[in-house]
C-alpha cells in the first residue's frame, strides 16, 4: 500500500514539469507554453460550461480525469494576441475557426471563453447551434412567432439559452449596471420598463417561456447598443455557426412543411448579432463539419461550409485554422494521458498511436481509451 | 506318420506297385502329382475379358514429323511467315517462349498449348524490317512535306482544325465497317476569334465538349451513315456555334450574379461589405446605391487592393490551404491585426 502511494506520488511529481504549466490565466500564457496543459479552476469551469460548451466526449473526460485541463495551442494564443491588439473602436471583428473533425475547434473556443471571462467580457455563447436546428428531442417545442410574421419560435431552447447566458454572466448581471434602454411591452400586464437592469429582462424570459424568443431578440439588441455605447465589452462565441446556413433544418411545422433556418426567430437574432455594425466586441464563430448533415461534409474549409450566403454575411472575417497535433503537442498529450492512466503500456506504443491516429486529437483520445 | 495303402491295379507291374507304396509315405506330394496328371488347369470364367483388353492396348507409334518451328531456316523472311495480326501459334514462332503461372521451383510453362500466350495480343507482324518495307512501299504515293511546317506550333497555327476518323480494312464479305463513319473535330478555343462575351457563350453552348485544362473543343458526330456527311455535319456545328456565340440576344441582359462564369469582386457583396466596413471605421453612416458601391474607389482603403485580389483568388481558384491562408493574411492586414505565427 505504501509503495503504491509512493509510486503515485513519484508519477505525479516527476513528470509534472514536462507537460503541465501553472499559468492558469489565458491572458498570461505565451508561446513557450504551447503544448502544455493548464488546469481550469473548478468554479470558473462550472460557471462557464455547466450548461454545455465542451464537446460531450471532453465533458466525460474531465469527469474521468477529475480535472479540466486544456492544452495551450497556437490558434488560441494567436486569437488572444489578435484580440489584445485590435482596436475596439472599430467595427467588431469576426473570427472563424475551421479545421478537420476533432482537431479541437470547440476546445479552442472554450479556451477563449475562459480568456474572455477573466478579462471581464460580457459573454454571449451559443454552445452548439445544431442543438436548436437539427436535434429533435421529444420535448422539442415550436410555436408560431407572434412578432415575426411567418417565423417559428423555439421557446424552450431560447429559455435554456437564457439560463446559460445568465449563468455565464452572473457576476456582471449582479452588479446591475447594465440597463435596458427602452420599454418592452410583452402583454397587457407584463412589460419591462426602460432603465430596468438587464437581469430582469433575462429573468422574464426564463420565467415566461412563451416570450423567451422575443426576450432573446430584445436582449441581443440591448447588448449591441450597450457595448456600442461603451458600457460593456462583449464576447460572442457561436459554435457550429454554419448550421444557420444549411438550406433546411430538421424542424417541421405541424403542417409538415420543412422549416428553413432563416424562418427561425433565433437565427435572425443571431444573424443580427454577427454583423459588424457595432463596436467594442469580439465575435468568434466556428465552421464545423459536424454541424451539418453528412451530405455536406466533403471539405472543412469555411467557404464550403458557410455557403455563399454565410461567406457574404461574414466577409471580411479572419479564418483561423485549428490543425492536428504537432510533434511537441503530441508528446505532451501522450505523457498527460500516461499521467492520468488513460494510456498505459510500453513507451514504443506512442509512435504507433501517432501513426494510427494521424495526430488527430480526438482520434488519439479515442484510440487510447481501450489501452 | 506313415500309412500303408493298398493299391491294386490289374495287370500292374509288381515293381511299380512297390514303388507306389514307398511314395505314399507323404500324402501331400501325392495329391499334387495326381492333379497334374489328370487335367491341366481349372478354367476361369473371364467376364470382363481382361486378358483380351490388355492385348488391345499396345501403343502404335505414329510417324510424327518434327516441329515446323525447329525446321525453319535461320535467314528466312519473317514477314512472310507472319504477315498479319493473328493469335499466337507455337509451331510458327521459332522462339523459346515461356509464359504463365510459375510453380515453385519450376520454369514457367512452355509455348505449346499455352493459353496464356494465345490470350495476349502480339505484335509479331510489326517487326522493324516489316514496317520499313511497308513504308518503302508507300513512299511512291506520298508527297513532300511542306518545308515551312517544321514545328508543332507552325502546324497548329496554319491548320488549327483537326479531323479524326478511322478507316478499317479487313477480309470479310463486306468491306464496309460502320465505325468508319465516326468523325471527330478538335480545335483549340484560343485559335477562334472570340471576344469575352462570345467566348463565354461558346463555352456554354458546347458544354462538356470543352476541356478547360487543354483548351480543346472536341465535337464528335456519328449520326449520319457516311463519313462525308458526318464531316459536313461537324463543320456545320462548329460554324453554327461560332456565329451563335457572337449574337447577343435580348434576354442575355438579364444575367445575374449567380450566372457569372467567374467571380467579379467589384460587383459582389464582398465589395459592399468592405466599403460598409470602411465607412464605419471612419464613423460615416451613409447608404450607398448599387452603382456607387461598384464605382467606389478602393485604393483609398489601406490594403484594400490586396484584399480584393485575395477574395477574387479565393473564390475563383477554389478553396485550398493556400487560398484560405492568403485570404487570412490579407484580412489581417486590412483589419490591422498581427500576423499568425507559423507553428514549428
Amino acid at each position: 500500500m505504501l509503495s503504491r502511494n509512493w509510486r503515485h506520488l513519484c508519477r505525479r511529481y516527476s513528470q509534472a514539469v514536462t507537460f503541465r504549466t501553472t499559468e492558469a490565466s489565458p491572458a498570461q500564457q505565451n508561446e513557450k507554453q504551447i503544448g502544455l496543459f493548464y488546469t481550469m479552476n473548478q468554479e470558473t469551469c462550472k460557471q462557464l460550461f455547466s450548461q454545455g460548451g465542451f464537446p460531450k466526449s471532453f465533458q466525460k473526460q474531465t469527469k474521468t480525469f477529475t480535472e479540466t485541463a486544456i492544452m495551450i495551442r497556437q490558434p488560441a494564443l494567436d486569437l488572444i494576441n489578435c484580440i489584445k491588439s485590435s482596436d475596439f473602436n472599430k467595427p467588431a471583428i469576426r473570427y472563424v475557426l475551421y479545421g478537420e473533425k476533432g482537431t479541437g475547434k470547440s476546445l479552442t473556443m472554450a479556451h477563449l471563453l475562459h480568456y474572455a471571462h477573466e478579462d471581464g467580457y460580457l459573454i454571449v455563447h451559443v454552445p452548439w447551434v445544431s442543438e436548436w436546428l437539427r436535434r429533435l428531442p421529444r420535448s422539442k417545442e415550436m410555436s408560431n412567432s407572434q412578432t415575426h410574421e411567418g417565423c417559428v419560435d423555439l421557446p424552450l431552447d431560447a429559455a435554456s439559452w437564457l439560463l446559460h447566458f445568465k449563468g455565464q454572466n452572473q457576476h456582471i448581471l449582479k452588479t446591475g449596471e447594465l440597463k435596458v434602454s427602452k420599454e418592452y411591452v410583452w402583454s397587457k400586464r407584463e412589460k419591462t420598463e426602460a432603465g430596468a437592469p438587464l437581469a430582469q429582462l433575462v429573468e422574464h424570459g426564463i420565467s415566461r417561456v412563451k416570450y423567451a424568443c422575443d426576450v432573446v431578440d430584445a436582449l441581443i439588441k440591448e447588448i449591441k447598443t450597450l457595448s456600442h455605447n461603451k458600457q460593456c465589452k462583449t464576447f460572442v462565441a457561436i459554435d457550429g455557426f454554419n448550421s444557420f446556413f444549411y438550406p433546411v433544418t430538421r424542424l417541421s411545422t405541424p403542417t409538415k412543411k420543412k422549416v428553413k433556418p432563416e424562418e427561425v426567430t433565433l437565427t435572425t437574432t443571431f444573424m443580427e448579432l454577427t454583423k459588424n455594425d457595432w463596436t467594442n466586441a469580439v465575435i468568434l464563430l466556428s465552421a464545423d463539419q459536424l454541424a451539418v448533415p453528412d451530405d455536406h461534409q466533403e471539405s472543412h474549409f469555411p467557404r464550403y461550409l458557410l455557403y455563399k450566403k454565410g461567406f457574404e454575411h461574414l466577409d471580411p472575417f479572419v479564418p483561423v485554422e485549428v490543425g492536428r497535433y504537432s510533434e511537441k503537442e503530441f508528446l505532451s498529450c501522450a505523457s498527460y494521458y500516461r499521467d492520468r492512466l488513460w494510456l498505459r503500456g510500453p513507451p514504443e506504443i506512442d509512435t504507433e498511436l501517432k501513426f494510427t491516429s494521424a495526430c488527430n486529437p480526438y482520434r488519439f483520445m479515442e484510440q487510447c481509451a481501450p489501452l | 506318420m506313415s500309412v500303408f495303402i493298398k493299391h491294386y491295379r490289374p495287370c500292374g507291374l509288381v515293381s511299380g506297385f512297390n514303388n507306389k507304396i514307398w511314395r505314399y509315405n507323404s500324402t501331400t506330394a501325392d495329391v499334387a502329382t495326381s492333379k497334374n496328371e489328370e487335367d491341366e488347369e481349372f478354367r476361369v470364367l473371364d467376364i470382363l475379358k481382361k486378358r483380351d483388353r490388355q492385348q488391345r492396348r499396345v501403343a502404335r507409334r505414329a510417324d510424327v514429323q518434327p516441329d515446323r518451328a525447329d525446321r525453319m531456316a535461320v535467314d528466312q523472311n519473317w514477314g512472310n511467315v507472319w504477315p498479319g495480326p493473328k493469335s499466337f501459334h507455337p509451331s510458327s514462332v521459332p522462339l523459346p517462349l515461356r509464359q504463365g503461372y510459375v510453380p515453385r521451383g519450376q520454369a514457367p510453362p512452355g509455348k505449346k498449348a499455352n493459353a496464356e500466350l494465345m490470350k495476349i495480343p502480339n505484335f509479331l507482324h510489326l517487326t522493324p524490317p516489316v514496317i520499313k518495307a511497308q513504308c518503302e512501299a508507300l513512299k511512291p504515293f506520298c508527297t513532300e512535306w511542306p518545308k515551312l511546317l517544321n514545328s508543332e506550333e507552325a502546324i497548329e497555327k496554319h491548320y488549327p482544325v483537326e479531323i479524326i476518323s478511322s478507316d478499317y480494312c479487313h477480309a470479310s464479305p463486306s468491306i464496309r465497317n460502320p465505325l468508319a463513319r465516326i468523325v471527330t473535330l478538335r480545335i483549340k478555343l484560343s485559335t477562334l476569334n472570340l471576344d469575352k462575351h462570345a467566348k463565354d457563350k461558346f463555352i456554354r453552348l458546347v458544354g462538356d465538349r470543352y476541356d478547360r485544362e487543354t483548351d480543346l473543343v472536341t465535337i464528335t458526330a456519328d449520326r449520319c451513315p457516311v463519313k462525308k456527311q458526318n464531316l459536313d455535319y461537324v463543320n456545320y456545328l462548329l460554324t453554327a456555334c461560332y456565329h451563335e456565340s457572337w449574337n447577343v440576344e435580348e434576354w442575355e441582359k438579364d444575367k445575374t450574379e449567380d450566372d457569372m462564369e467567374y467571380y467579379d469582386w467589384d460587383k459582389n457583396a464582398s465589395k459592399k461589405s468592405l466599403v460598409n466596413w470602411y465607412l464605419r471605421t471612419k464613423n460615416e453612416n451613409r447608404e450607398l446605391t448599387d452603382e456607387e458601391y461598384v464605382a467606389f474607389d478602393i485604393s483609398e482603403i489601406p490594403n484594400g487592393e490586396e484584399y480584393k485580389n485575395a477574395v477574387s483568388n479565393y473564390l475563383n481558384d477554389g478553396e485550398s490551404e493556400v487560398t484560405v491562408k492568403n485570404y487570412a493574411k490579407s484580412v489581417r492586414k486590412l483589419l490591422g491585426l498581427p500576423e499568425a505565427k507559423v507553428v514549428t
